[in-house]
C-alpha cells in the first residue's frame, strides 16, 4: 500500500508540472501570444505601447519563466496574475470553492440520476422506461455544454443542473452496459432460476461484480465535469475556475494560466489515483 | 434491424445528401447579404428568417453542417493516425518505449481536453481569417484528442504481439514494417475504425462548444458551433424559436451517431 501511494504521488507530481508546462508551451507557440489587445487602445501613447510590449516580453522565455515560477512555488508564491493584477492565490481562494460546489452537486446529481435510472431499466425491464432513459441520455450525450447553458440561462434554471445533465448520460450509459454484462453472468441466472426477487439478486450478486468497475468511473466522471463546467461558467457568468482560465487565456496570463493548468491537473489526478485505491481496496476486501 | 436504427441511417443518409447539395438547397450563398430585410421572420424566400447582417439563416445552416459534418471526419482521421502511431509504437516495441508513450497518455488525460482547447484557441489573433480559423480548430481538435483512443490502440497491440500468430510469424523471420502491414494492422484495423467513428461525434460537438463560445470558425464562415452563438440573444430566443434549429439539427445528427455507434453497427 505505501509502495502504491509513494509511486502514486510521484505520478502526481510529475504529471502535474509537465502539464503545466505543456500548457504555458502551447500559449507561447500559439501565434497571438505575443499581441496584446491594450496595443489597439489608441489612448495609449508610444511609450505606453512599448511598455506593454517589453511587459510582454517577460513572459516570452517559457523555460525561465517555468524555472521561475517553480522556485517561487516552493516558497508558496504562486505569483500575480499580469491582467487582473492580484495575488493567484487570492483568486484561487476565492473562485476555487464555487466551482467546487458545482462540481459537487453536478457529480452528485448525474450519478444519482445515472444510476437510478440504470438500476430501473434493469430491473424492470420495461420498453417505455428503457426508450425514455436512452432518449434523454442520447439527447444529452448530443448537446454541447455551452449551448444548453444558453438554454438554462434563457429558462433562469441553475447552471449547476446543466452540467449535472451533460455528466449523467456517461453515468447511465456505462452503469446500464455493466449491470446488463453482470446480470448475464452464469452465477445470475442460476440465482434467479432458484427464485431470487430482482432487488435480492441486485444488492448480492450483480453490484459486487459491478461495483469496482463502478468506483474506476468516479475519476473519470471529475475529469467530465471539469471539463463541462468550463463552457457553462463562461457562458452562465459564474465566477469559478472555469470562467478565470477563459479571462487568463484571453487576456495572454501566464502565471495565471499555469496555476490553472496545476490545479485542474491536480483535481482530475487526484480523484483517478483516489478512485484507483478505493477499485484496489475493495477488490482485496472482496479476495 | 430496430426502428430507430433505421430512423439513425436515414437521418446521416439525409445529411450526407444535404451536404452534398448544400449549393443547390441554398437560395443563395452563405455570405450574401440582403441588406434591406435584416432580422426578418421566415417567408417563401427565406425559409429560416434572416440573422442581423440580412444573411439568409437557412443557406448559413446548410453551410454550416458541411464544414462542421465534413472537417470533424477530418480531424477524426487526423486523430486515429496519432493515436495509432503513438498505441501502435507503445505496444509493439514494449518496455521503456511503451513507458514513455503511456506517460504521455496519462499527461494528455490528465489535464481535461477542452480546458486545453479553449486556452489554445483562445491565444490566437482575432484578426484570423475564416479558412485559418477552420484549419486551426480542426487541427487542434485532432491534436488535442487522441490521448483515449492511443490507449485502447496501444492495449490491442501488446495483445496482438503476445498471439500465437505473431510468434509464428516472427519465428519465420517476420519483423519490422513486413510484422506490423501484415500481422498488426489488419488486426487493428476493428479497433481503429471504431476510434475513428466514435471521435466523430465528439469532435462535432467540441466544434459547437468552441463555436457558441466565440472560439471556433472565424465570420462569415459557418459552422454548426458558429451558428449556436446566436442563441447567445436569449431573450429573442422565446418570439424567435426557429434560431434553435441549428442546435436541433446538431443533437439530431449527434444522436443518430450515437445510435449506431451504441449498437457497434458502424464498428463492424
Amino acid at each position: 500500500m505505501l509502495r502504491f501511494w509513494s509511486w502514486a504521488l510521484l505520478r502526481l507530481a510529475a504529471v502535474m508540472l509537465m502539464a503545466s508546462f505543456a500548457g504555458a508551451m502551447l500559449m507561447r507557440v500559439a501565434p497571438g501570444f505575443s499581441s496584446d489587445d491594450q496595443e489597439l487602445n489608441s489612448g495609449l501613447s508610444a511609450q505606453s505601447i512599448q511598455a506593454v510590449r517589453k511587459a510582454r516580453l517577460v513572459d516570452a522565455n517559457v523555460p525561465r519563466f517555468y524555472a521561475q515560477y517553480i522556485a517561487s512555488l516552493v516558497k508558496g508564491d504562486l505569483g500575480v496574475s499580469r491582467s487582473l493584477n492580484l495575488p493567484v492565490k487570492d483568486l484561487l481562494r476565492e473562485r476555487l470553492p464555487v466551482t467546487l460546489l458545482n462540481l459537487a452537486f453536478a457529480l452528485a446529481v448525474g450519478w444519482l440520476l445515472g444510476l437510478a435510472l440504470a438500476i430501473a431499466t434493469q430491473t424492470w425491464n420495461l420498453r417505455a422506461l428503457t426508450f425514455l432513459a436512452n432518449g434523454l441520455s442520447g439527447t444529452f450525450i448530443s448537446t454541447p455544454a455551452a449551448a444548453l447553458a444558453l438554454v438554462f440561462l434563457l429558462l433562469r434554471w441553475s447552471p449547476a443542473f446543466a452540467a449535472a445533465l451533460l455528466v449523467f448520460p456517461k453515468i447511465y450509459r456505462y452503469a446500464q452496459n455493466l449491470l446488463q454484462q453482470s446480470s448475464e453472468m452464469p452465477h445470475v441466472l442460476t440465482a434467479r432460476a432458484k427464485g431470487a426477487g430482482p432487488w435480492r439478486v441486485l444488492a448480492w450478486h450483480v453490484a459486487p461484480i459491478a461495483l469496482p468497475q463502478l468506483i474506476a468511473l468516479v475519476g473519470v466522471s471529475i475529469s467530465i465535469g471539469i471539463g463541462v463546467l468550463l463552457p457553462i461558467e463562461v457562458v452562465s457568468d459564474v465566477a469559478g475556475i472555469g470562467q478565470l482560465a477563459w479571462h487568463a487565456a484571453q487576456s495572454r496570463d501566464l502565471p495565471l494560466l499555469v496555476n490553472l493548468t496545476m490545479v485542474v491537473t491536480f483535481m482530475t489526478v487526484c480523484a483517478t489515483l483516489v478512485s484507483d485505491a478505493a477499485q484496489r481496496g475493495f477488490m482485496r476486501s472482496a479476495a | 434491424m430496430k426502428i430507430v436504427h433505421i430512423i439513425a441511417i436515414a437521418v446521416l443518409c439525409l445529411t450526407a445528401l444535404t451536404i452534398l447539395g448544400a449549393s443547390y438547397l441554398a437560395p443563395a450563398g452563405y455570405e450574401q447579404q440582403f441588406r434591406e430585410t435584416p432580422q426578418a421572420a421566415p417567408s417563401t424566400h427565406h425559409p429560416l428568417g434572416t440573422d442581423d447582417l440580412g444573411r439568409d439563416r437557412w443557406a448559413r445552416l446548410l453551410y454550416g453542417m458541411r464544414v462542421s459534418l465534413t472537417l470533424a471526419p477530418l480531424a477524426a482521421l487526423f486523430t486515429t493516425v496519432l493515436a495509432g502511431l503513438v498505441g501502435g509504437v507503445a505496444g509493439y516495441f514494449g518496455g521503456w518505449t511503451e513507458r514513455c508513450c503511456k506517460l504521455l497518455i496519462d499527461l494528455f488525460l490528465s489535464v481535461p481536453w477542452m480546458f486545453l482547447l479553449i486556452t489554445v484557441r483562445a491565444v490566437l489573433p482575432l484578426n484570423v481569417s475564416p479558412e485559418a480559423s477552420v484549419t486551426v480548430t480542426f487541427a487542434l481538435l485532432g491534436l488535442l484528442g487522441w490521448a483515449a483512443s492511443a490507449r485502447v490502440i496501444c492495449t490491442g497491440a501488446k495483445e496482438l504481439m503476445k498471439s500465437e500468430f505473431v510468434w509464428q510469424a516472427r519465428a519465420q523471420g517476420f519483423s519490422g514494417f513486413k510484422l506490423i502491414r501484415l500481422h498488426l494492422l489488419p488486426n487493428l484495423r476493428g479497433a481503429l475504425l471504431a476510434q475513428f467513428w466514435i471521435s466523430v461525434p465528439v469532435f462535432i460537438i467540441a466544434e459547437a462548444n468552441l463555436g457558441a463560445l466565440g472560439l471556433g470558425v472565424a465570420e462569415p464562415l459557418p459552422s454548426l458551433g458558429s451558428l449556436l452563438r446566436e442563441l447567445q440573444e436569449v431573450v429573442t430566443l422565446r418570439p424567435e424559436p426557429w434560431r434553435l434549429l441549428p442546435l436541433v439539427v446538431l443533437i439530431v445528427v449527434i444522436s443518430s451517431f450515437q445510435v449506431l455507434l451504441n449498437k457497434q453497427e458502424v464498428r463492424a
